[in-house]
Formats: structure tokens, sequence, C-alpha cells
């Protein structure tokens, strides 16, 4: 019986890294916590979670769940956290988890707090901090009731070590036959990619309106990433335009990221945008525009044009 | 004396305003420079419903008394900063849509003002020529009746939406000997034989408004495109006159308060000698007087169009509004350069459009010195 | 030829929200900030009137929580296209399961085809509602939708989906939830035809009372605080400025 149930993400093939920073947050609410992961063939996953001291990996294994419908994942994980007693259940947010998580709060008739970044005692209690308006402020919030469920924004807690004595994997049964049926996978986008994930990478390089079109997008934003061996992020306007995909979007509504080298190409600094690089250890902003809002919260601010800076970049950085 | 808005009008006005942020201020340096219409805007106010704000819905319109239709300009010139583009619809409203809602029969409202409402059709008037701007009445262009149709001779300047109107309202005479009483209007469609739309004019302001002189070479009108009824042209010109400079200056109010708006912010953020420059006596007082003649325009504006509301004559009225309304919208440009000092002269900064643009409302409408003299008569000299 | 049936009726919940695009939801300044539909609620609008206006639905209705403060977004959007809407009479600060609680009395009251909504709020980007909603219900989502169609005589929806790793398409058994994600599309502005009519729509006024339905919120804020500002950084003015400041200074390189 575990206090805590922490929701792993994966990929079919590992476990995404960024989930594993719930189990800090897990560590920090003290008592015991089991891992939770749900899927297909997840022998190997499963094993790789045995060491981040939890009291069990707990793996709903089935055909049935070889595709993250949201009906039936909730279904499976809100009677895992009713059979093992769990009060808390957690995540760490993403698409995934923003998906599944609440419906589960729903079955589990609990409230639920999105995007924790820190928690405090508070007579007596836990209270979450959370951003709200786009980032701007940060609201502390108290949840009352039996059970609750939270969400954690992975840049705001570390990695956790894995160097607990290992625990037992547990086969969480459940009857697949009677799991819902009204979502069908029909497709997902498969593109694969050398760079690093946009949410794990050290360096994030990232373009905005500016840089005119897809290939000239690729050419210099993904040429400056390559450089620097990081991940590729765009604002919401050049997602619009068509230069980048949408998993490219940093911001409000798309990824929050926090490397430790975020470069801004031609980004002038809306607050969606902003709310997602707040927590960057170091900010370079590149724009034509000298009194563009991103020089405000850049580390170091260099105004000119792009199009000729960023070769000269890429050049000096390949020479070095 | 109730000075406020209902709760309804707010909501109107505060819609405008939106629309008209977000949807009408984009490409307007560069299109100013080179002197570009916008259709799309002109397409987005029609059906936003701008054109047909003071006519009945039964024909398109919105039905709106001239209080509301005014303030609603006001408020397109305060958030929109294509003054040519406004200065377009004001055409097409006052010397189009209303001649044709006045004047027209009933088939010819129902063919024209859906259209001129909705943003389908552009209208524009050709009333001034070569030898006739302010000596209005003694225009040359000649209406010959032959069988079913009428025969136009003669060349307009200065119609605003010609090279681009589908529809224009041309004066002309029937019989020069009568004078005024020979004052005939026509409505002409585009494509219309022997209808030439010339070269297209430079202007100085409003260059996104586009201009052209045009020409009647045996140009046939059918008769029932006749407007209104014999010998009354010259008075059916007075009215849309009268309308037009009650209301065509609406939106330069609009325009003068977002002028003082951002000079007084200019004012607070530029420092210079230690301070900002607001705090400078000759940079207030350059302020004080925009803010004053902001608000006696808006008055002025206010007045007429509730006048007019009442089903009162505003001949008076509407000439000392286009009058002291051009005056103050030209002097606050001035001065709004003049506050920003080299960054004014700066085609990047606006403000130096701006006074192109408001130059013109001296001359259009009746030049300042008709309406000095219209005023003159109207108080018996 | 299979008959098309129309999808009947489209509920839309949307959320009145202070202005994104003000300053002073930023905390610039200390005055009323405007209200407005929130974005993503007003893309939801948007796409059930452009699913009425292809000849798949044939009435929208609109719902809000709040006081009669908000009923100037609620014209708004009989403004935008809605057929008829209504306000929830309910003044308290309402956390997200609360919200989907009351929202689920109205589905069961009103039995939608498809409840369209936002995916988020962005005053409180809790990105909840819909899903709690669903669960509620039982009924199928399909979440951060960028398209929208209607298969099988309207008995299902296919709909991309925008997630983390690009985008992905599911089929959802109606009636369902789906909520929108930004690109689903842009929607139209309040014309003043549109804001006309809207004077004659009705808006129904329900209590929660009359809805059968009692809730309590869970989640309460206790306070709120600014985040940490950045230090100031530095202007830096040549290539070779930038790389020996990330190498020397920064030691990211």
């Amino acid at each position: 019986m575990a206090e805590t149930l922490v929701l792993i993400e994966h990929d079919r093939e590992h476990a995404k890294r960024p989930s594993l920073h719930a189990i800090t947050l897990a560590r920090q609410l003290g008592g015991e916590y089991a891992l939770l992961v749900l899927g297909h063939g997840l022998d190997e996953i499963a094993a790789s979670l045995v060491s981040y001291g939890a009291c069990a990996v707990l793996v709903a294994d089935d055909p049935a769940l070889a595709e993250p419908l949201a009906d039936r994942y909730a279904t499976v994980i809100a009677e895992a956290a009713r059979k093992h007693g769990a009060k808390t259940l957690l995540g760490t947010s993403s698409t995934f988890s923003k998906d599944v998580l609440p419906r589960a709060a729903a079955l589990l008739d609990s409230p639920m707090v999105t995007d924790v970044v820190a928690i405090e005692e508070k007579d007596g209690s836990i209270v979450y901090r959370r951003p709200i308006n786009a980032g701007s402020m940060l609201a502390t919030v108290k949840v009352e009731g039996d059970r609750r469920v939270l969400t954690v924004r992975a840049t705001a807690f570390e990695a956790p070590a894995a160097n607990a004595a290992p625990c037992l994997t547990q086969r969480f049964a459940f009857d697949a036959a009677s799991l819902p049926n009204g979502i069908e996978f029909i497709s997902r986008e498969q593109r694969k990619s050398d760079r690093p994930d946009l949410t794990e990478a050290r360096v994030v390089v990232s373009g905005g309106r500016p840089l005119k079109d897809k290939e000239t997008f690729e050419r210099l934003v993904g040429g400056l990433a390559d450089a620097l061996e990081g991940a590729v992020g765009a604002t919401r306007a050049a997602v619009d335009a068509d230069m980048a995909p949408n998993d490219y979007q940093i911001g409000q509504t798309g990824k929050i990221v926090a490397p430790e080298l975020y470069i801004a190409l031609g980004i002038s600094g809306a607050i969606q945008h902003l709310a997602g690089i707040k927590d960057s250890r170091i900010i370079v902003a590149i724009n034509k525009d000298p009194d563009a809002p991103i020089f405000q919260m850049a580390t170091y601010g260099l105004v000119g044009d792009l199009h000729q800076i960023v070769p000269q970049l890429i050049e000096s950085i390949r020479r070095s | 004396m109730d000075f406020a808005w209902s709760d309804q009008q707010r909501e109107l006005l505060d819609a405008v305003g939106r629309f008209a942020s977000q949807q009408l201020n984009y490409n307007v340096i560069e299109n100013d420079r080179d002197s570009v219409f916008n259709h799309d805007a002109w397409k987005k106010c029609g059906g936003f419903g701008i054109q047909g704000l003071p006519v009945p819905a039964e024909y398109g319109g919105l039905g709106m008394d001239p209080l509301t239709t005014v303030a609603a300009l006001e408020r397109l010139g305060y958030a929109c900063k294509d003054n040519g583009l406004l200065f377009s619809i004001n055409a097409h409203m006052w010397t189009a849509i209303i001649p044709v809602l006045y004047n027209g029969s009933e088939t010819q409202k129902k063919k024209y003002l859906p259209g001129l409402c909705n943003g389908t059709l552009i209208g524009g008037n050709a009333m001034s020529e070569p030898n006739s701007g302010s000596d209005a009445f003694s225009l040359a262009t000649t209406a010959v009746k032959k069988g079913s149709k009428y025969v136009l001779n003669g060349s307009k300047i200065f119609v605003t939406n010609g090279p681009v109107a589908d529809l224009l309202v041309v004066f002309a005479t029937l019989d020069k000997a009568r004078g005024a009483y020979g004052i005939c209007a026509f409505l002409v469609e585009k494509d219309s034989p022997g209808l030439n739309v010339a070269r297209k004019l430079e202007k100085m302001g409003v260059r996104t408004s586009p201009m052209a002189e045009v020409f009647f070479e045996d140009c046939e009108v059918p008769e029932e495109n006749f407007l209104g009824k014999e010998g009354a042209g010259s008075l059916m010109f007075t009215n849309s006159m009268t309308w037009e400079r009650g209301c065509i200056l609406a939106s330069a109010v609009g325009s003068m308060q977002r002028l003082l708006e951002t000079s007084v912010r200019y004012a607070k953020e530029r420092r210079q000698f230690g301070q900002s420059i607001g705090k400078f006596q000759r940079v207030a007082d350059k302020i004080v007087d925009m803010k004053l003649r902001v608000e006696s325009a808006r008055h002025m504006l206010y007045h007429c169009a509730w006048l007019r509301g009442q089903r009162k004559q505003v001949y008076l009225e509407a000439a000392m509004a286009k009058l002291h309304i051009s005056d103050c919208w030209v002097k606050c440009c001035e001065d709004a350069i003049q506050i920003r000092g080299g960054y004014g002269y700066m085609t990047e900064y606006e403000v130096e459009r701006e006074l192109r643009d408001a130059i013109g409302s001296k001359l259009y409408s009746g030049t300042s010195e008709i309406q000095r003299s219209l005023i003159a008569s109207l108080l018996g000299l | 030829m299979k008959q098309r049936q129309s999808v009947e009726k489209i509920l839309v919940p949307f959320k009145s929200v202070p202005d994104p695009n003000d300053a002073v939801v930023a905390g610039a300044t200390a005055s009323t900030p405007k209200s407005v539909i929130n974005p993503f609620d007003e893309i939801a609008i948007e796409e059930a009137l452009r699913i009425r206006e292809r000849g798949e639905a044939t009435e929208i209705v609109g719902v809000t929580i709040g006081a009669p403060a908000v009923d100037e977004q609620i014209r708004a959007a009989l403004a935008m296209g809605i057929d008829r809407a209504i306000r929830i009479d309910d003044t308290r600060a309402l956390d997200p399961y609360a919200v989907a609680r009351i929202l689920r009395a109205l589905v069961e009251k009103e039995a939608p085809h498809v409840v369209i909504m936002g995916k988020q709020a962005v005053d409180d980007d809790s990105n909840q509602v819909g899903q709690m909603l669903a669960g509620l219900l039982g009924w199928p989502q399909a979440t951060f939708v960028s398209q929208i169609e209607f298969l099988d005589n309207k008995t299902r929806a296919r709909c991309t989906r925008e997630t983390d790793g690009g985008l992905e398409v599911v089929a959802i058994e109606l009636p369902a939830i789906v909520t929108t994600d930004l690109r689903l599309n842009e929607p139209r502005y309040v014309s003043l035809p549109g804001l006309i009519k809207a004077r004659r729509k009705p808006i129904e006024i329900l209590t929660c009372d009359q809805l059968g339905v009692t809730v309590q919120p869970l989640t309460t804020t206790l306070s709120m605080s600014r985040p940490q500002k950045r230090a100031t950084g530095t202007r830096v003015n040549s290539v070779e400025e930038l790389i020996a400041k990330l190498r020397q200074e920064a030691k990211v390189l």
C-alpha cells in the first residue's frame, strides 16, 4: 500500500526522462510511493524503473493498452490508485498526462492541481505553488479531500537519482474486456530525429517569425542547434506560419523548457513565449529590434540581423 | 443634458474599436507610400457593418441614428490608422449612399443599397470639374435625353474612389441656362459605354484613398438611373453635402484623440536635460491645446449629429463642425510632430502622415473659405 | 447514398477571462482589466459555427458560469453567432473539478451531441475541465484538437491532436468531449449586425440549485506572488564577444 502513486510516461522503448522528475516530488511529500506504467510489452521499461526508491513498480501490460487511449488509461489508473490506497496521484506535465490524469481525477472524485513547481508546509498541511496567467504570477493553493491528483513541471524538480535498492515489479491486474471502447487510435506522425528531445536537451535554439520560411528556419535554427548539439524550438507564430511543426512550440500552451542555454533567434518575447523559457540558466537573444521585450529577460542580448549573425555564429562555433 | 452613452452604444463602440485595431492596421506605411487602396480592409468594414451604419435595415444597413453613427466613425478613426481608407468610406457613405437613400426610387434603393452597405459595391461621386470647384453649380458636364437613355458629356476631377468605384453619382446639367435648376444626378455604373476613368491622381495625403479624373464621352446612362426629380439636383447635392460636412470628420476626432494620447505618453517617456519633456512648459502647453481642440471638436461633432437626429436643419452646425474640426486636426498634427522633434518628421513614427492626411480636410467637402462664407450668410451677414 | 444527418446540438462551455493582450493583466498597472472570452473557447465557438455553416449541426448553445458581469462575454458569443446562451449564476471562486461537476449536470439537461471547449483557460492554465467532464459522463474525449471531421453519419468524429510528439489522429464515438488547440481555426470578429441580432437572442439564467447540483470547490488559492525576476543581462556587440562571454563567463560552451 503506497500513499503516492506516480504515473511514468514512456515512448514504448524507454521511460521518458522528464516524467521521472515527479518522483522527486513524491520523495519530498514523504511516505511510500509506487510507480505505475501502462502499455504493452513493458518488461524492459519496468525493469529500468526499479532503482528509484519506489516500494513497487506496478505494470499494467495488455494489448488493450498498446495506445494511450484516455478513457482506457484513466480507468486503469483510477483502479490502480484505488486498489493501492493511494491518496496522491502524480505525474509530470505533458500532453499525455494532461490528457489522462484529469479524467482519472474525476473517476477518483478528486481535485487536481496542474504544473506544481514547489510545495510548502502551511498550518500542518501541504500547499502547492503553481504558475498562472502564462507564468506571470504564482498561486499558492491548498487542496481538500481524501485524494488529490498533481502534475509537476519537470523543469522545477531535479531528476531523481536511481541509487536505491531495487524493488519488485508487480503486474497490475484489471479486466481488459470491460475497458471503454469509445476512442480509436488511427495514426501518429513518426518523425525520427538525431537531435535531443526538446524537454531534455542541454541546449535549445529557437526561432520566430523572422526566419521567413521552413528552409531558412532549418538552415539557421537547425544549423545552430546542430553546431551546439542542441534541440530546436519555435514560437507559436513560427508554427502557425508553417515554419516548424507543432511539437517544436515553446510557451504557455506548448512546451516548457529550462535548458542550460536557450538561444532565441528573431523572437520578440511575447509573455506567452517567455512563460516557456523563464527557468533557462542562460538566455541569449538575437533580434533586430533593440526594444524587443526579450532583451529584458536575456542574459546576453545581441541586436542585429539574425540572417547575418547566425551563419557567423555557426561558423565560429564549428571552428573551435 | 445627459452626455453618457447607453450600454448598447458602448457595446457597439467597443466592438468597432476592437475590430478596427485588430483588422485594419496593417501595411499602412507601405500602402501610403505606394498609394495602394486596401480592398481587403474595405470588404471587412462592409462585412462588419461600417458602410451601412445609417441605412435602414430593410436596405441592408443597421439603421443607426446620426449620433451613434458619428460616434462609431470617431471610434473607427481612433482605432484605425489608415485615414485614407476612412476617407474612402466616408466619401462612399455621404456622396453615394445618402443620395440613393434619400432620393432614389424603391427599385434603385433595393438594387444598390445592399451592396453599398455590405462592402461588395464601392460608390463615389463626380461633382467637381476642372473649372468648377467651390463654384460647384457652374458645372459644365451636359446630359441630353436620347430615347430611353441619357447621354453625358464632360469631365470630372477629384473623383474619390473613382479608380475602384462600381457606382458613381454623377452631377450634370440638362439645361445650362436654368443654372442651379438645370442640375440633375445620375447613377452611372462602371463599364458604362462612354465612361472613361482616366489617370489616377497622386495626392499629398489620404494616399490610400484612390482618386481619379473621369471623362464622359457620349456616356450612355439608362433612364431608370436618373436619380430623384428633374430640377432637384442642386438640392440633392446640398443635402448630401450637409450630411458630409457634419460627418466626414468624425474619424478625425478619433485620430486627434489618438494623437493626444500618444503625445502624452511620448512626453512622459522622452527625457532630455534630465527630465521628461512633458515637464517643460512649451511642450505641456502644446498638449493642453491639443486636449482643448479634441474636446471642442468632439462637442461640435456630436451636437450637429444630435440635431440631425432630432430632424432639425443643420446647415449652420455642419459647416461649423467641418470648419472647426479640420482646423483642429491640422493644428493637432503639427503639434504632434513638433513634440516629437526630429522623430516626428520620420515616416516610421506615423505622425507626418497624419498631417499630410489632415491638410486635405480644409479643402474637401467645401474649403474652409466656403464654410466661412456659408456661416457668415447663415448669420445674416 | 448515405443520408447526412446533423449533429444537432453542440454545447460550447466558455469562460470569461481578463484580456491576455492587456498589459494590465501582467501586473503592470492597478486598473480593472478588460474581460474577453477565453481565446481557446473562442476557437471552440468558431468551430461550432463552422460545423453549423456546413450543415452538420442545427443548434449551438453556449454556457458559462459567473456573475452578471460576464453577460458582456455572453453577448459577444451570441454576436459571433451561437443560438442561445445559458449563464449559471455562481459568483464563487470555483476550481476545475467543481466546474466539471456543474457542467455535467448541464450536459445531462441539454443532451448535446458534442461538447466543444477550449483546452485551457489562459488565466488559470489548468487544462482539466474537459477531461474531467468526459470522465464524469463516461464519454469519449479528444484533447488539444487541431482538426475535427464527422464520420459515419455523424456517429463518430475524427480528430487530429497536437501532442508532445507531433500530430496524432483518433476517432471518437459521439456524444463526446472535444477540447480545442490554437491551430483549429481563427475565430471571426464580432460584426455589428451580429451584435444587434444578439440582443434578441435568449440568455437563460440558471442556478446550481435549479440544475440539481451542489458542489464545493476543493481547491482554494491562499496567495499569489510574483515569480523571481531574472537578473538584468548585458548587451554584447558582436558574435565574437557573445562566444567569449558564453565560454568564459557563463561557462556554457
